[in-house]
């Protein structure tokens, strides 16, 4: 039994697709042990093929794991019950166009267990949350693909689930709705809702995730907090009207150097060598423009943690 | 208990709306009134003296008969109607009732829920079936009360004969969810059980089928077919038996293919509860 404070548990989760005819096999998910704390914002990145919605599945117990085992909240994710808390939006779903907003929501309500009082009460607010309002009783065919996706995500949320896994949330969704189920998940945040995003749009996640891990061919090839990954060790110092004998001075201490319009860019290893650059610059009048860490995107950590594979 | 039930509701509407969406249910809605109308006001039959009818078809009048031999022989003929062109058309019209839901998509959103896969399965399935009973019982209930009000004969057994065939269809249901969660396939779910229909009666002649025969290993072939296939054709025969009022003289027909529908039902269950979508 796993401890039920961590909302995703999983040990040595692995999956093999062996083909039915020449017996090939594809290890697409290779022994992945994660832990998802209870009321985090989780972002599960990779490049495609990955294995990252393998993994997923196996969480939601529609593909079978070959070897290992998951938890959510402690349970078992074999178990049916165990998806009960669980709300979950794939990836290129089809919701069945024969339905209305409205009707969906209220299909996959009660089979997430909710009577038909509590169903009613609940959908028109959720709609509101999700900007349908107007669209309930529309029949989800003539719907566009970004109020899918947010029909979507309204009924991964029927039920107040405490965990939501959240397939390529804003496929297809234009910048203001994207930005409204942004705010939706940050309410949801903090309500304590645990939150497990997976997702190609690095920037996305970099916004929101508080954690992440980086799976590429099966494995988990990096796992930290967004903060701690981007963080980087050096320190940047930007001026402007640089003396050309204190260029080369400081371009000899210096890691990298850039020069744009006017202003040169020194990146140094230390804070140490960022400070006595600083007062060299000073005791020559040069015109300071910034002077800070250096930063690295989700995006660079990503494609180095690819790359370096 | 009160949430599986919940959940069979939901799984069975679910079933009826995507069967009115794809107007199968209300094809077969509007095949069902058109036969009740044609026995409602076309077919005219007069009786007299409560023993003796005439029939009147577009003006033809029949010769005098026996009102509830009369009444015997369309029960009869529309309980074979529903066995042989009716049992296609059931199969053709809502084979992919079945298989849709195992579209990528939309089955892992189905998986993610708290249902047993069983369970999603089983709804499915029995949703599927009481579309087509419905409109099974919605016909052959009109019918009965249209002949029963006009000749005042009033014959239990063709009542009896729609349950027969509801529960034939129960069974060829079970073979299009097989194929289905095998090959997610509504063609071949379709071609399958088609199959069945069409070698059933060709199986029941089995006796001369096995005189024609040279070889011991084919006689076997066609005797283990007849054996392990359900027997629409005999259960069939037995309807007729039934509306006519003939004693039967045997149940294997029935508990066989209760037999064959147990086990492909337990095998499609077995497989849907393996697979990785």
């Amino acid at each position: 039994m796993m401890p039920a404070e961590f909302a995703i548990a999983t040990e040595g989760l692995t999956k093999v697709f062996r083909n039915r005819w020449t017996g090939k096999e594809i290890r697409a998910v290779e022994g992945i042990s994660l832990r998802v704390t209870r009321g985090a914002t989780f972002g599960l990145l990779g490049p495609n093929g990955a294995g990252k919605t393998t993994f997923v599945k196996m969480l939601l117990s529609s593909a079978h794991p070959t070897a290992g085992r998951a938890t959510v909240f402690g349970r078992d994710s074999r178990e049916p019950e165990a998806r009960r808390c669980i709300g979950y939006l794939p990836e290129n779903h089809r919701f069945p166009t024969y339905m209305t907003g409205a009707g969906m929501l209220d299909f996959y309500g009660a089979l997430s267990g909710m009577d038909a009082a509590t169903r009613r009460k609940r959908i028109p607010g959720l709609l509101v949350t999700v900007g349908l309002e107007t669209w309930g009783g529309v029949r989800l065919g003539k719907y566009s693909k970004g109020m899918l996706q947010r029909i979507g995500l309204a009924q991964a949320l029927i039920h107040e689930p405490t965990l939501l896994i959240l397939d390529e949330p804003s496929d297809g969704v234009d910048p203001i709705g994207r930005r409204q189920i942004r705010d939706i998940l940050h309410t949801l945040e903090q309500k304590g809702v645990t939150i497990f995003l997976n997702s190609h749009l690095l920037a996305e996640v970099e916004l929101f995730c508080r954690d992440v891990a980086i799976i590429h061919k099966g494995k988990v090839a990096l796992e930290g907090t967004v903060k701690d990954l981007t963080a980087g060790s050096g320190y940047r110092v930007e001026a402007e009207k640089v003396p050309d004998q204190l260029q080369s001075q400081l371009r000899a201490q210096a890691k990298a150097v850039a020069s744009r319009n006017g202003s040169v860019e020194f990146l140094f290893a230390n804070r140490e060598e960022a400070n006595r650059a600083v007062d060299l610059l000073r005791a020559e009048q040069c015109e300071i423009e910034t002077v800070g860490r250096t930063n690295s995107t989700l995006e660079d950590v990503f494609v180095r943690t690819v790359n370096a594979q | 208990m009160l949430n599986n039930l919940r959940v069979t509701g939901a799984l069975v509407r679910d079933t009826f709306r995507e069967a009115f969406a794809r107007k199968i249910f209300w094809g077969f809605a509007g095949c069902s009134t058109a036969l009740i109308l044609f026995f409602l006001f076309i077919m005219k039959i007069d009786v007299v003296e409560g023993a003796v009818a005439t029939v009147s078809l577009f003006g033809k009048t029949s010769d005098t008969q026996d009102v509830a031999r009369l009444v015997r022989q369309v029960h009869g003929g529309l309980a074979a109607f529903l066995f042989t062109a009716g049992m296609f058309l059931a199969v053709f019209a809502s084979a992919g009732l079945i298989p849709t839901v195992f579209e990528p998509g939309r089955i892992e959103l189905l998986l993610s829920k708290p249902v047993a896969r069983h369970h999603i399965l089983l709804g499915r399935y029995l949703g599927n079936l009481l579309v087509v009973a419905a409109n099974v019982f919605y016909l052959v209930i009109a019918v009965w009360l249209i002949f029963g009000l006009k000749t005042g004969v009033w014959t239990f057994g063709f009542l009896w004969s729609s349950v027969l065939t509801v529960f034939v269809f129960a069974i060829l249901l079970t073979v299009v969810l097989l194929i289905g969660v095998l090959w997610e396939s509504a063609v071949v779910a379709t071609m399958v059980t088609f199959g069945i229909l069409i070698l059933s009666p060709i199986l029941a002649q089995k006796y001369t089928i096995e005189r024609l025969l040279t070889s011991e290993w084919s006689r076997n072939v066609v005797r283990g077919l007849y054996y392990v296939l359900p027997k629409v054709f005999d259960l069939g025969n037995m309807a007729r038996q039934i509306v006519l009022g003939d004693p039967i003289t045997s149940w294997m027909p029935v508990w066989s293919s209760l037999l064959f529908g147990v086990v492909v039902l337990s095998g499609g269950l077995f497989a849907f509860s393996r697979r990785n979508y």
